[in-house]
């Protein structure tokens, strides 16, 4: 089958003020990588009020009597407590424990959730479905999504019309002047997300720009949301890693992104437990940071200490906060922060030279979420 | 209620592969009790009487794979184990008076094979020791529980390889192909790596001869019947007509099982013969199993064979110099009657030509059928597992097209007909309680522990689903209970 490129439902919006001309695709959704220069849409994002657009979320729609049954058994957390208007964060995990999605586990109703992932796994969602006839409806081209983050996050929705006062993994429905939306705070960048119909989403979008324009909003391509994610150390599939393909695999262990607090040991009785728990115990890689003693972004590169590989690094980019390149890495549980690594860096277009740099061992996340130190 | 009772190890069917590992697992010193859902423990391995007295081989026929270790470790043959015919002859029989007879003489096999292509029979010696010699290789990995397999160039490039690719690429005539392609015929020889089924074949050993074909004196059930007594000797308990409903699981592991009786059975140890899917799907609670475990569980084979039994009140004349008729004798027409056979099948089709290979155990062993009578068996390769309309109403179809081959191959025999039993795959599954089992290349190479463990703990699979490929050979019984009482 061939994948079709579709637009987004902010396409009007996004392509007018896309001054760049930069576009990309993710899940098959063309989105716009930088509108007007990466870093200083990072820094709107840090110190003022930046707009995103969700359009590449894969969202499905899940309901039946035994729902609730096919999420415990899929998800690595128990939703059996989660009550109606709030939301978890768990994995999916093939048999052998090996990462195969994340996702955001939103509950409607009774019978009802709503999952928002990062990418698709339609075969393995639609089987396991399929086995607790639990009906599943993809609805990523029918709903769309704005992500309104950054200190002025909220006050930017309360200038637009809309409450603000909602707690994190929680979602609301909102009449909002003729428009129902969902408001909700699942990001990992903080801020808020406006849910809509896919024929509303240039009012939306053309509300929160108005509403923002007094606090400075602007709007953020897939290239400064990449360097929040860095900032915040958080690994996405298909950037930073390749999800678990094969049913029985056991990489990539949670463990080994850092996404081990994603699952619930005690949780019973999800798909690939015995797995999991097989591979964390003799974990031997762990998810850090490390801090370039440079401007250059150097991913996927061998990190060596002592003339012996330690680790890699996944993303790589420039932090503008930071002001130096900064990359996830993956690296030997023993290496902990401050040790110093080096890495070279490959030759780019202006110097064939290649060049060897340091680079220290750094904790995560680099920087905490934007909106950490909202007024 | 009653107290179920209990065991040490608890083995589900009595196949040979399931007598194999209860007696294996008695002689470790596990108190065993097997369980098996017929009147009879054999299950494949039957040996029934048809008319006039005549018995026949009602499932499996001929014997190219018994483990050897089986054989004299259970010491079958102070148990009564005895061979009609220890190494026989595999002859092609086509269309017209064409016959290829390939025989243990090697020059012998060169001759017959020289009157279809010169060059196959300057071929045939070099293709015979290369492959026993990679058979013998092979047995590293296929006759031992902790056999590991050494990465091998030619043996991966067989792996990967279909078996009309590989047979092509050594011979030219179509008889000599066709005959050597049923050795790979549980799979479509254009299928990647059917050629390993060659490979496999060729490290087997009957008798103390690679690659023999045997038949058991007394019919296949002999086996059967020497295995019991083996049983016997060890202290297994053999319980019949006790079929398993769903086994006991608890926290992920297998404490017991409970069975059409009513009664149950505790045991921290299970090994079942039965195909993976039932073992797993049916009678496990499926949500103990992984979601891709599961599913890898739908996928059904859709491909089986199907059984002919004939009584017959004489032989036609036939030219027989070569003893062809004491052996295995295969109706293919060329290389690529496999290849539509598997097509017709897969589609649901009876195919337009069987393929078929035929014994007439009877003329070694004449006490299975009264004086000058004798008994034919007709295994029918490459059949669909299901049919449009079900089987029971494309029976008599089946058989009179299998039965038309049959009279145009070995022409007069059909009226020798007195009697026929026809076994459809649903009748073989109704009648054995087996399904046809999926044949993943891929798992040909893997260690046995891979085969054998479960995702459930203390279960172990034991039967041909365990097995490198499927045959009679208690191989899987045998290294199952080797792995299982090493686990436990």
């Amino acid at each position: 089958m061939i994948d079709t490129l579709r637009a987004s439902a902010f396409h009007a919006r996004t392509a007018a003020v896309n001054r760049s001309n930069a576009w990309g695709t993710r899940n098959n959704v063309t989105l716009p990588t930088v509108y007007t220069n990466a870093n200083d849409e990072a820094l709107a994002a840090r110190t003022r009020v930046a707009l995103t657009d969700l359009g590449a979320r894969w969202q499905l729609m899940l309901g039946g009597p035994r729902v609730i049954e096919l999420l415990r058994t899929l998800l690595t957390r128990d939703v059996i407590a989660l009550s109606p208007s709030n939301a978890l964060k768990a994995l999916w995990l093939a048999d052998g424990g090996g990462v195969r999605g994340a996702a955001a586990v939103a509950r409607f109703g009774k019978e009802s959730f709503w999952l928002l992932s990062a990418s698709p796994d339609v075969e393995w969602l639609g089987m396991a479905a399929a086995y607790f006839d639990v009906s599943v409806r993809d609805i990523s081209a029918e709903r769309c999504g704005l992500a309104i983050i950054g200190p002025y996050a909220g006050v930017t929705l309360e200038a637009a019309g809309v409450q603000s006062n909602l707690e994190p993994l929680a979602f609301r429905k909102v009449s909002w002047r003729g428009l129902e939306v969902l408001l909700s705070r699942f990001g990992e960048h903080g801020g808020y997300e406006l849910w809509c119909a896919a024929d509303d989403g240039v009012m939306v979008w053309d509300r929160i720009v108005r509403a923002g324009a007094a606090f400075g909003i602007e709007p953020v391509g897939t290239i400064a949301m990449d360097v929040l994610d860095i900032e915040a150390g958080i690994p996405r599939p298909h950037r930073d890693y390749v999800p678990a393909i094969d049913g029985s695999a056991s990489e990539p262990s949670p463990g080994s992104l850092g996404l081990a607090t994603l699952v619930d040991p005690e949780h019973s009785s999800f798909n690939g437990r015995k797995g999991f728990l097989a591979t964390a115990k003799g974990e031997t890689w762990r998810l850090a940071g490390v801090e370039l003693d440079s401007d250059c972004a150097a991913p996927h590169t061998a990190l060596i200490a002592d003339g012996r590989v330690r680790g890699r690094t996944l993303s790589s980019s420039y932090s503008p906060s930071l002001r130096r390149a900064i990359a996830l890495a993956q690296l030997e549980k023993l290496d902990r922060q401050g040790t110093r690594l080096s890495l070279t860096l490959p030759p780019s277009i202006d110097s064939t030279a290649i060049c060897v740099v340091q680079a220290t061992v750094a904790d995560l996340p680099f920087l905490a979420n934007p909106d950490s130190c909202a007024p | 209620m009653t107290t179920p009772q209990s065991c040490d190890a608890l083995v589900i069917g009595g196949g040979v592969n399931g007598l194999t590992a209860a007696a294996y697992l008695a002689r470790g010193g596990k108190r065993t009790l097997l369980v098996e859902a017929r009147a009879a423990a054999g299950g494949l391995c039957e040996t029934a009487p048809l008319s006039d007295g005549a018995l026949g081989p009602m499932a499996a026929h001929a014997f190219y794979a018994l483990d050897p270790r089986v054989l004299k470790e259970l010491k079958l043959a102070r148990h009564g184990l005895k061979f009609s015919v220890r190494d026989a002859p595999l002859s092609l029989l086509r269309g017209g008076a064409d016959r290829l007879v390939l025989t243990r003489d090697v020059r012998a096999s060169a001759r017959s094979i020289a009157t279809h292509s010169k060059s196959d029979a300057e071929a045939w010696p070099r293709y015979r020791n290369e492959m026993f010699a990679l058979g013998r290789t092979m047995r590293a990995l296929w006759w031992n529980a902790n056999g590991k397999f050494v990465a091998d160039g030619v043996v991966e490039r067989i792996a990967r390889t279909g078996a009309a690719a590989w047979l092509d690429s050594w011979f030219e005539s179509d008889a000599l192909k066709a005959l050597l392609a049923f050795n790979a015929s549980l799979l479509s020889p254009l299928e990647s790596g059917s050629a390993l089924l060659l490979l496999w074949r060729a490290a087997q050993e009957m008798c103390g001869l690679q690659a023999a074909v045997a038949f058991a004196a007394g019919g296949p059930g002999a086996l059967v019947t020497a295995l019991m007594k083996a049983c016997e000797a060890a202290g297994v308990e053999i319980r019949t007509n006790a079929e398993v409903t769903e086994l006991a699981i608890q926290g992920g592991r297998v404490v017991g099982a409970r069975l059409s009786t009513g009664d149950g059975v505790t045991a921290p140890l299970v090994l079942s013969s039965l195909s993976r899917h039932t073992s797993l799907s049916q009678l496990a609670n499926r949500a103990a199993l992984g979601l891709a475990e599961r599913r890898a569980l739908n996928d059904k084979f859709p491909i089986a064979e199907a059984k002919i039994v004939l009584a017959l009140d004489g032989l036609p004349e036939v030219r027989d110099t070569a003893g062809a008729f004491n052996g295995g004798l295969i109706f293919a027409e060329r290389l690529e009657s496999y290849v539509l056979a598997h097509a017709d099948a897969r589609a649901g089709r009876i195919p337009q030509e069987p393929i078929m290979e035929v014994t007439i155990p009877s003329i070694a062993d004449p006490d299975l059928a009264p004086q000058g009578k004798h008994v034919a068996s007709v295994l029918v390769r490459s059949v669909p597992r299901e049919i449009p309309g079900g089987w029971s109403a494309s029976k008599a179809t089946f058989a009179a097209k299998a039965l038309a081959q049959l009279d145009s191959r070995i022409p007069g025999l059909v009226n020798r007909v007195i009697a026929a039993e026809v076994l459809t795959p649903e009748d073989l599954s109704t009648r054995y309680h087996t399904e046809a089992e999926d044949l993943d290349v891929s798992r040909m190479l893997a260690p046995w522990p891979q085969r054998v463990q479960t995702p459930i703990e203390n279960l172990f699979l034991c039967g041909a689903d365990a097995d490198v490929a499927p045959a009679i050979s208690g191989r899987a019984g045998r290294i199952a209970a080797t792995i299982a009482i090493g686990k436990h």
